[in-house]
């Protein structure tokens, strides 16, 4: 009689296997203490570390109080105190329901790949670095003009190539290290050294010749030329501790393909400087509690989930999970009257300096041919046809606004008197004709002097859905002129190959810009070259002049009249057609208070940080 | 047998090579081609630096070669013997054992090998929960209607089943975090993820405040478990159905009752109707281990809820649950479709056995029905199975990108659709060695068990 598999072996089996697995759980579990404890070992010796610093200071001053060696600064302490970068937080912290404490939690729509400065690409992974990192300067959200955050004050050289900054001497990183002149030249020598894999950055720096300490809070910056956005070139320079980042130059492997190496002097930190993977799903910062500045951050995590899914993003933020949602225009006019939803969230509409424009371009030389969009008539009439306030009302829901040229309107840059071209079937009519293109065979397609018909290819991506409605909404428009449009959409990188190759009719995308727009890259001729952003082939040797001396003019007042030049000559020949700029729709959690839009923008992520929680509404303990 | 597995395994390398070269030759030649332009766009730049950012990584990755010479370098990283490169990538010697090396994702920056370990055991996990209940389900249903072919439980299976499969996953998943992750509805389930973040600040294993919190928890779920194991193994059919369906009433009111805002009548009626039905209905088959299984997890269930309610301060979720709980959904969704293939498949095999002669004559000579169906029919049913088992191993790794991008899980569905949608040359050759060198192995396997389920079949 063979031996037969029974009832009694089966479960003696599976109290075997359970026990087994049992056993495996537990080890997993020790295995997790003992994370936990080597974290706080850490974080104890951190502030132990803490401790004696603060004791030696103590027994410093002592002694020089007892050599009667100090003098009291006067009573102007309280004034002087608030520097103009922190005016704003100072600010909200003085209102009465002003608390600190409280998380805030917002949402990814991709993974990240990795946080470690230089190295990450994506406008996520800068996000988080804008908490840790900081630079000598920032922006005043509402004059929109330079004051000092790390930098005491700076002074710049008549011939406008020597930046000249005094650092504060109180800053210090986040592991207790102060901050000196050197780790700013070192960040500088950082990003330049060829072994990091930072080539986009030593592009971005390719202007800088030098950076120097002049002494332990002086730095010095030269540049190769004068350039108008040199200040920003230095300000905005983010400073890297040399003490943490130095050890990678030895091993710039390591660095290159970390995920998470990330300390700086900012009011958040990474709990690890090191550990950070992207397989936790999301990004916790907490607050450097060391930090310098005169006004402490309010909340005290800042954490990014990681939510693929729009529709699980929108249901994550009913839940109250997340603390934001951005909305796309025909969401946000259903989601604004809904009643849950208007209970716990604001909503804010605005117009974001940052968000940039979209645009059609109209290639005027495709491989050796000259295109009928060389002919300045013939874009002018393009641009009559189109009808941009037809398509922002119907397409966007009225939630964008035209654009006129490449420059913000609410900037200085941009002339008001200079007014978007309008719809006008007739005149657009009348120019195509002085241009040559007619109706002769009376078939209602326009044809050109060498009869052939007016038709080109319109290439777009194609997974955008709004660009897409856009498209076919210019072909009906364009028909009623009697202009054949042939929708092409396009996958990204098909499109990259296109546009390296200049090998299209008629292209439309769009172009974000900052606070002050600079438009060499875009209509520049030197810029048609291979691999160049002016693919469209345009050369205006006037334009050329006016964007070069802007350019070289470090003095704004001197700068914008140039500035507007460039507008008025653009506007003249719509090498684009500038199609809208569109609005930011987000919603936010009610618990934030002092929500804003400034100049920059909403001040979600100003820095220091202006939002805060009132403690009754305050969620997350801890 | 020997000569034919070394065989086998020797003619996977021809088979691999083919394999790779076909997917490296429809990335070069698809418009775009393989380039680091993706990696260069988003930045105003200048064309000159624009020019220096490109030499950077075409010197980095090699990427300004023609066609060819990439493939086969690729080829020399990979394979274990080959010629080595020095620090200029010029060869300057050959190698018996140089390791092979699966080489660096250019849009990642990082070693294929670090992203394939971050990536495979989400996935793993995924598929080790999801592809077992697939089977089990399936295969019990399958042997299930094809003994009853024809009665209103093979119909009515069927039916469901197909019905089941040809919902669309996108559909499904977005509705069930609509139904079942949202505030406005139920909200059991959380939206995203694999896990919370309080979650990472819990011990691994649940914790319990006192250990008679414990017992009670076990006890109860015992209890629940045994009452209604008792029920479906003992009672008359009516009056378990009974039972079992007025349980679903009043699960269907308490759930209506839980809804923000309150529900209407007729809301709450449909619910209570519709799951009182459904149980009722699972206690009224007389397939008895479906009714077992059903009504013993419902029993656990109701025995964990009430424990969970008697239970004193201090309970944390750990972990463990935390994570099995962000699974419930996609698994879910892994899952649901499944079914149908797998089920048909075993149903059609179990009845042409169990009208084969072998059968007649187990039950002319006495065996009870259960025997000559488990010991006779359903082990010769089990070659379509085992052909179907063959790609069970590439599956394993095979992520699943629409669920992944749903629920914001990061495995190796995204990660494939990523790779090639950057052109990215070593991520994409690497994961399709990968899954080709899985698909093949399980090929493989699977010849090797007809010959363990069949004695007629040998390679001899």
């Amino acid at each position: 009689m063979e031996k037969r598999f029974t009832v009694k072996d089966f479960s003696l089996f599976l109290v075997l296997a359970l026990l087994g697995v049992l056993v495996l759980l537990a080890m997993y579990m020790v295995d997790r203490q003992w994370t936990k404890l080597a974290e706080m070992q850490s974080i104890m010796e951190e502030q132990a570390q803490d401790l004696r610093g603060l004791r030696n200071q103590l027994r410093t001053l002592e002694q020089r109080l007892a050599g009667g060696g100090v003098a009291l600064r006067g009573g102007a302490a309280g004034e002087e105190a608030v520097p103009p970068a922190f005016r704003r937080a100072w600010d909200a912290a003085q209102r009465d329901d002003y608390a600190p404490g409280d998380w805030f939690v917002a949402a990814f729509a991709t993974g990240l790949k990795t946080i470690t400065p230089l190295v990450s690409s994506d406008a996520y992974a800068s996000e988080v670095q804008s908490y840790v990192l900081e630079s000598l300067l920032t922006r005043d959200p509402e004059t929109l003009e330079w004051q000092g955050l790390i930098a005491r004050d700076w002074k710049v050289s008549q011939d406008g190539l020597r930046f000249t900054f005094r650092l504060r001497d109180d800053v210090k990183f986040s592991d207790g290290t102060p901050l000196t002149a050197a780790d700013v030249a070192f960040s500088f020598a950082f990003v330049m050294d060829e072994r990091i894999a930072a080539p986009r950055h030593r592009a971005y720096y390719e202007k800088m010749e030098s950076v120097t300490a002049a002494g332990p809070h002086e730095v010095v910056f030269r540049f190769k030329e004068p350039y108008f956005n040199a200040l920003a070139l230095a300000g905005g320079m983010e400073i890297l501790p040399r003490h943490f980042y130095a050890p990678y130059l030895k091993a710039p492997e390591t660095f290159n393909q970390s995920r998470g190496l990330l300390l700086g002097s900012g009011p958040y930190r990474l709990r690890d400087p090191k550990g950070w993977t992207p397989d936790l799903g999301l990004v916790e910062l907490e607050r450097n509690p060391r930090y310098w500045g005169p006004v402490q951050p309010s909340l005290n995590r800042v954490l990014w989930k990681i939510i693929a899914n729009d529709a699980a993003r929108l249901t994550t933020f009913r839940n109250g999970e997340i603390d934001v949602y951005g909305a796309r225009p025909r969401e946000f006019q259903r989601l604004v009257d809904d009643r849950q939803l208007k209970a716990r969230a604001q909503h804010l509409e605005y117009m974001s300096p940052t968000a940039g424009y979209s645009y059609i371009g109209w290639n005027q030389r495709r491989g050796e041919r000259v295109t009928r969009f060389a002919d300045k008539r013939v874009r002018q009439a393009m641009t009559h046809l189109t009808d941009r306030g037809r398509v922002i009302d119907e397409i966007m829901l009225g939630y964008a606004e035209i654009a006129v040229s490449p420059f913000n309107p609410r900037s200085p840059q941009h002339n008001p008197a200079v007014k978007p071209h309008a719809f006008d079937l007739d005149k657009a009519r009348a120019l195509l004709k002085a241009a040559g293109y007619e109706d002769r065979s009376g078939n209602g397609v326009l044809q050109g002097p060498d009869g052939k018909p007016f038709e080109f290819d319109m290439v777009f991506f194609q997974d955008n859905e709004d660009t897409r409605r856009i498209v076919l909404f210019l072909k009906d428009l364009y028909a009623r002129a009697g202009i054949i449009l042939n929708p092409k959409p396009t996958e990204w990188s098909v499109m990259l190959d296109l546009i390296n190759r200049k090998d299209f009719d008629a292209i439309t995308l769009g172009w974000s810009s900052g606070v002050e727009t600079d438009i060499y890259q875009m209509f520049h001729s030197t810029q048609t070259v291979s691999g160049g952003d002016n693919f469209i082939n345009y050369r205006n040797p006037e334009l050329d002049r006016l964007i070069e001396r802007a350019r070289a003019t470090v003095d704004e007042a001197k700068r914008m009249p140039l500035w507007r030049a460039c507008e008025r000559t653009l506007h003249d020949d719509q090498p684009y057609t500038f199609l809208m700029r569109r609005k930011s729709l987000v919603f936010i959690d009610k618990r934030m208070h002092n929500v804003q839009i400034t100049r920059l923008g909403l001040n979600m992520h100003a820095l220091p940080v202006e939002w805060y929680v009132p403690p009754r509404l305050q969620k997350y303990t801890r | 047998m020997h000569i034919y597995i070394l065989r086998r395994l020797l003619l996977m390398i021809p088979t691999l090579l083919g394999i790779t070269l076909v997917v490296f030759m429809v990335m070069a030649a698809a418009p775009g081609g393989i380039s680091a332009q993706s990696l260069i766009e988003g930045m105003d730049l200048e064309p000159q630096a624009k020019k220096a950012l490109e030499d950077y990584y075409n010197r980095r990755y090699g990427l300004d070669q023609p066609a060819p010479v990439q493939y086969l370098r690729w080829l020399n990283n990979v394979s274990p013997v080959g010629f080595t490169l020095d620090a200029e990538h010029r060869i300057d010697g050959f190698s018996l054992w140089k390791g092979s090396d699966l080489g660096t994702s250019f849009r990642y920056g990082r070693p294929v090998m670090d992203l394939l370990a971050e990536r495979v055991p989400i996935t793993l996990l995924l598929n080790l929960l999801s592809i077992p209940i697939i089977y089990v389900v399936a295969v019990a249903v399958g042997v299930r209607a094809a003994t009853e072919r024809g009665r209103p439980f093979d119909v009515g299976s069927s039916v469901v089943m197909l019905a089941l499969w040809s919902i669309p996953t996108m559909l499904a998943g977005v509705l069930l975090i609509g139904f079942f992750a949202s505030e406005q509805y139920w909200r059991w389930f959380p939206t995203a993820g694999l896990n919370r973040r309080e979650a990472l600040d819990m011990p691994f294993l649940p914790h319990w405040g006192a250990l008679w919190d414990v017992l009670l928890l076990f006890g109860a779920m015992a209890a629940g478990a045994a009452a209604f194991l008792a029920l479906s193994r003992w009672a008359p059919r009516r009056l378990r159905a009974g039972v079992a369906a007025l349980v679903g009433a009043g699960l269907g009111y308490a759930m209506a009752a839980a809804l923000p805002g309150g529900a209407g009548w007729g809301l709450q009626l449909l619910l209570a109707v519709a799951l009182a039905g459904l149980f009722g209905a699972a206690g009224y088959t007389d397939f008895a281990g479906f009714r077992a299984t059903l009504l013993g997890t419902l029993g656990v269930m109701l025995g964990a809820h009430f424990g969970a309610g008697w239970m004193g301060e201090g309970f944390v979720r750990g972990f463990l649950l935390d994570r099995l709980w962000h699974l419930v959904l996609p698994v879910l969704c892994l899952t649901y479709g499944g079914f149908a293939f797998l089920s048909k498949l075993t149903r059609s095999a179990v009845l042409e056995n169990l009208l084969a002669d072998y059968a007649r004559t187990a039950r002319a000579k006495g065996l009870a029905e259960g025997q000559v169906l488990w010991r006779h029919v359903f082990r010769n049913s089990l070659l379509p199975l085992i052909t179907v088992s063959a790609s069970l191993l590439p599956a394993l790794l095979g992520g699943a990108v629409i669920v992944e991008a749903i629920f914001s899980i990061d495995g190796m569905g995204k990660l494939a659709v990523e790779a090639v949608q950057g052109r990215d040359r070593e991520l994409v050759l690497s994961i399709t060695l990968v899954s080709g060198l899985l698909t093949l192995a399980s090929y493989l396997i699977a010849d090797l068990c007809y010959a363990i389920a069949d004695p007629r079949v040998s390679y001899d």
